[in-house]
């Protein structure tokens, strides 16, 4: 765009300020493999010592990565299948069929997509402990996924909008009923969309902080996030190396999914507001 | 089959998009749907194969109403607008699919696969995907699937609209030899008069959602029911020119003359307002009903040219002769109008 | 038939709507219902039992029961039962001594300990000075530190002490540990200084962050972008979208290795003779501009995406026409860009006032709310008072009185969403009608 105009002062401008940023996630890298020594900020030599929390056995203070890692994606996993085969069914019902009440169960999903959901930890903590579901993956799984399903409803709503109404009305003209038209002409259309929702809450799942540690803090059912918090907040325990190595641990699937769905992502991040 | 359609109206909303229609469709024909856009032919069409449910009236299927049943229980292959082909299937999976969902045995399927292919023409397009297809061919693959079942009815909507005007050409004969060689009932919807007139064998006028004219490609051209018909058929179309009726004369700015006896017999009172309508092939150098303009405009079509007169009240006519121009832009000329094949409307626009 | 694809419908909603149901309208309902409770650590979640405690006398006592009835309560009684006898045999009592004991003064009791030796002393068996002190625990019973199941096992048991209905009422309602209605909670937020200073701490943290990155510099990251070259716009995008996708217990930690005393910015003031110390909790401002940064980095994304889309959408011939009219830079983004972007600023701000006002986890992660509680915000005090405090005792009550507000704030902004993005112009009714 406009050729003819400098770029170099905007591109300084925006190298300058992202310089902060860039310098913490390289040295999130650096930092794991290297041993810096106090007061400097050039590594000395080259380790992976860092990386000795891969094979350590649980103890009683902290569970084994392994189990934890299990846990976390256990959770992520199960957010995202959940999600999308649920939002699946709810959009396509919103987007195309004739449900009564429609305009209400629109509006509701709208109305709870911006709706905060934090503020309700208190009364979901509560919940759970009456429900007997306290301490459990499951429980954790439950609320996550309920969640943040009206958001994924809307999105899904928003993908199966786009499907063309005649390839419907020529499914329906050939004889397929309402649930075949859906299975076999739509669901193809929108693959794109389960993938990127998918995704979504896959990373969702993964990053969630909050819920697991109020919800399921004992070690058996502990997530990474919680792991790692833990970590940091142990006292005796101080060293940058090892929280980052764990860090980039945890956040290897992060950038691996982001670097490959790029696109994808950023759009559902950014019309996430409106479907 | 023969398709009834009795007293049908639709509503979304507040908008009437088909008032009052009743129409026969005759067993083994091809019927034209024509009008402007947004007159409620394809509100028409969904209704008689089902995906609109209409408001009050009947359809009946022979003798058999429909008007309650879903699509997937009448029998009627539609081709959209914009052919509707399934993306991700292939085109023997597109065309197979209606049989499949009916849960018919491969073989049978195939067989009825490879049938309907060799009669559009695409038995060597069977394992492409549409979007390797070009405007045409998918156009035919729609009509494969449409077909591939033998349904009652084919209804066609705007099938010429998305392609190219020399594939339309192609098309409309191609369209027309299908109809003949399965014997098929066909409601076939267009905007474009010529298609209609060309192709079908009965043409319905629609407009602003009511029928407005049934009939033959011969009789809307002579004898169009009113003002509208007569404006929408032909081309290059009708002139008009509002007049007034004096002494069993049409009085109108430059232009005077005695009418006809069938319109002087048909009550007309004096001081009456009327449309005359002059189709151009009826407005000849050497016809009786003398006209006296310039030439305002020509245009050489090779075989013919068409020349454009305007009246000293400022009426233009349009005229169209065979041969080369015969004069100049910007000529005074004195030709004749033919006043017994002319039409004139009464002030609510129908034919007197 | 005419409601196959209605019945279709439904079945296809109704998963999901289980789900919403149960964890998230429920949740919903439920936070009003919980701030009208006592709910805290110490009267659990489900029913409670009675427990006649000193305190409890006390402030039975204090409400208005009789002081002599209350000195009963928290006195010592000697009744000779059979629960005191087994417990006697089991002590390996003498035997005579209890048999004559419950042939003949069972059912007996005294007031204080001296009048039970009294009888003791004369018993047949004549049980010397230090038999009779060994007995006597034995048949010692107070209703003190008792605990009662259920409200008639109570009340039979104040009934034999003498208690008419009104004084059992009121030892029942005072010495009740489970959780009961209360409308305190309130009166409470209202009333205590605390909540004030986190309400204008939420103010300027949700505005500070809100004006200079999820709108400001949101808008900044669009417009300069646009301008580069595209390769390095993509760079300069994905950089600045890394804090939105990084788990935020890692993107926290981030920052904490870059202001902690061990950390980077602590080492390079080193080099200068600065004293190491950590940046982010040192004092209360620093406090704060650590917590907008942390949680501006991660808004200024979705804005950024936001805005970028907003002026692609802008016709390409815009900009060639104001390049030949000589227009500046500066003026192409005054008089094309930014009028363009009116309904996406009004848009990100309102939603976005809505997630800072309620997320509390980047600045829980951070700081926690200290130094102090300098950097307290209302949705963390929420969840301090309910859910994770040092005290050890979680009023979920009253965290639930603190989240009401938040929803109620949420409820409210979301129906004005609703009305702001004219819902009624994104329904449109199904095309296939049978
Ligand atoms: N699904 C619909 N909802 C509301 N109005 C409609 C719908 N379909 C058609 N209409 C209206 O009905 C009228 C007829 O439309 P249509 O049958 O599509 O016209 P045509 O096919 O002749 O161009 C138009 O005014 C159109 O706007
Ligand atoms: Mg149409």
């Amino acid at each position: 765009m406009s050729s003819h105009l400098k770029t170099w002062p905007l591109s300084l401008f925006l190298g300058i300020v992202s310089f902060p940023l860039v310098l913490m996630y390289v040295y999130l890298v650096i930092d794991t493999i290297t041993v810096t020594p106090p007061g400097s900020i050039i590594p000395e030599k080259f380790t992976l010592e860092d990386w000795r929390f891969l094979f350590e056995e649980a103890t009683g203070r902290r569970p084994s990565i392994w189990s934890v890692t299990l846990n976390s994606f256990i959770l992520a996993s199960a957010n995202s299948i959940v999600i999308v085969s649920i939002s699946a069914t709810a959009g396509y019902a919103l987007s195309r069929l004739n449900v009564p009440f429609r305009s209400f169960f629109l509006a509701g999903m709208m109305v709870l997509h911006a709706f905060p959901t934090v503020t309700l930890i208190v009364s979901i903590f509560l919940i759970l402990q009456m429900v007997g579901l306290y301490n459990t993956l499951i429980g954790v799984i439950l609320v996550k996924a309920s969640l943040l399903m009206p958001f994924g409803v809307w999105i899904m709503k928003g993908f199966y909008d786009t499907v063309p109404w005649e390839i419907e009305m020529a499914g329906v003209q050939d004889g397929a009923s309402r649930f075949t038209v859906w299975r076999r002409l739509v669901l193809p259309q929108v693959q794109p969309g389960f993938l990127a929702l998918g995704v979504f809450a896959f990373l969702d799942g993964w990053s969630e902080f909050i819920l697991p540690q109020v919800l399921a803090p004992s070690s058996d059912v502990q997530v990474l996030s919680v792991y790692l918090a833990g970590l940091i907040a142990d006292e005796f325990y101080f060293d940058f190396g090892l929280f980052k190595a764990v860090g980039l641990f945890y956040s290897v699937p992060v950038i691996l999914l982001y670097l490959f769905f790029q696109d994808k992502l950023m759009n559902i991040y950014g019309g996430g507001s409106k479907g | 089959m023969r398709i009834v359609l009795d007293a049908v109206t639709k509503q979304f909303g507040a908008v009437k998009a088909i008032d009052d229609v009743t129409l026969e469709i005759v067993d083994g024909e091809l019927l034209a749907l024509l009008g402007p856009s947004g007159c409620g032919k394809t509100t028409t069409l969904f209704a008689i194969c089902g995906i609109h449910r209409i408001d009050s009236g009947r359809i009946l299927f022979g003798d058999l109403e429909v008007s309650g049943l879903p699509p997937q229980r009448r029998s009627v292959g539609v081709v959209f607008q914009s052919f509707a082909l399934y993306p991700h299937m292939s085109v023997s999976e597109n065309i197979g699919f209606p049989l499949q969902v009916r849960k018919e045995s491969k073989a049978e399927i195939e067989r009825k696969v490879d049938e309907v292919a060799d009669l559009v023409h695409i038995r060597e397009l069977l394992e492409r995907r549409p979007a390797q297809l070009s405007g045409g061919q998918q156009q035919r693959v729609a009509i494969a699937r449409a077909i591939v079942r033998r349904p009652d009815i084919l209804l066609l909507d705007e099938p010429l609209a998305n392609l190219d005007a020399k594939l339309r050409l192609e098309m409309r004969s191609e369209l027309r030899r299908l109809q003949k060689e399965t014997g098929i009932t066909a409601v076939i919807v267009t905007h474009d008069q010529v298609e209609a007139m060309s192709m079908s064998d009965r043409i319905v006028i629609m407009d602003d959602g009511r029928i407005l004219q049934i009939g033959t490609p011969d009789e809307m051209y002579h004898r169009p029911s009113n003002k509208f018909v007569a404006g929408f058929i032909g081309n290059p179309p009708i002139s008009f020119a509002d007049g007034k009726v004096e002494d069993g004369r049409f009085v109108t700015e430059g232009l005077d003359f005695d009418l006809p006896d069938r319109i002087k017999k048909a009550s007309v009172t004096a001081g009456q307002n009327i449309t005359l309508g002059v189709r151009p092939e009826y407005l000849q150098p050497d016809f009786a009903t003398p006209i006296e303009a310039e030439i305002t405009f020509i245009e050489n079509q090779g075989r013919e040219a068409l020349y454009d007169l305007t009246l000293a009240g400022g009426h233009v006519f349009r005229s169209i002769q065979s041969g080369e121009p015969i004069c100049k832009l910007g000529d005074k000329i004195r030709w004749g109008i033919d006043a017994d094949a002319s039409f004139f409307f009464d002030d609510q626009g129908k034919r007197i | 038939m005419r409601h196959q694809s209605d019945r279709l419908g439904l079945a296809f909603l109704t998963p999901a709507l289980i789900f919403v149901v149960l964890f998230f309208l429920s949740p919903v309902v439920l936070t009003a219902v919980f701030s009208f409770t006592t709910m805290s650590t110490a009267t659990g979640i489900s029913g409670g039992t009675y427990r006649i405690t000193p305190s409890a006398v006390r402030s039975a006592a204090e409400k208005g029961l009789n002081p002599a009835t209350a000195e009963r309560l928290s006195q010592e009684r000697y009744t000779i039962d059979d629960d005191a006898l087994t417990r006697a045999t089991k002590a390996g009592i003498d035997a005579e001594i209890l048999k004559e004991l419950e042939r003949d003064l069972k059912g007996k009791s005294t007031d204080d300990r001296r009048s039970f030796e009294r009888l003791l002393k004369k018993l047949d068996n004549r049980p010397n000075r230090r038999q009779v002190k060994s007995i006597s625990p034995h048949f010692r019973t107070s209703i003190l530190n008792q605990s009662f199941e259920d409200r008639t096992t109570l009340d039979a048991t104040l009934e034999n002490l003498g208690l008419d209905a009104a004084e059992r009422a009121r030892v029942a309602e005072t010495s009740y540990t489970g959780w009961i209605w209360t409308s305190a909670n309130f009166r409470r937020m209202f009333l205590q200084p605390d909540t004030y200073r986190i309400l204008i701490n939420t103010i300027v943290y949700v505005f500070t962050t809100l004006v200079i990155f999820n709108t400001g510099y949101a808008m900044v990251l669009a417009i300069v972008t646009f301008y580069l070259p595209g390769r390095q716009a993509t760079v300069y995008r994905t950089i600045w979208f890394l804090p939105r996708i990084t788990p935020p217990v890692i993107y926290v930690l981030l920052w904490k290795w870059l202001a902690w005393d061990t950390g980077f910015i602590s080492t390079i003031t080193g080099w200068f003779g600065v004293a190491s110390r950590n940046w982010m909790l040192d004092t209360s401002l620093n406090a704060w501009v650590f917590v907008v940064l942390i949680n501006g980095f991660v808004g200024a994304s979705m804005g950024m995406i936001i805005f970028s889309s907003a002026i692609k959408t802008i016709p390409e011939s815009l900009f060639h026409a104001s390049a030949v009219d000589g227009a500046y830079r500066w003026q192409q983004v005054r008089h094309i860009i930014l009028p363009q972007l009116r309904w996406p600023i009004l848009f990100l701000t309102t939603y976005q006032t809505l997630s800072l006002l309620s997320s509390f986890e980047l600045i829980f992660l951070a700081t926690n709310g200290g130094p102090g509680s300098a950097t307290e915000v209302w949705s963390l005090a929420a969840f301090h008072l309910a859910l994770s405090n040092y005290a050890g005792n979680l009023q979920y009550g009253l965290g639930a009185a603190f989240a009401l507000i938040l929803v109620l704030i949420g409820i409210t902004a979301s129906l004005f969403y609703l009305r702001l993005f004219k819902f009624s112009e994104m329904i449109s009714k199904p095309r296939i009608e049978h």
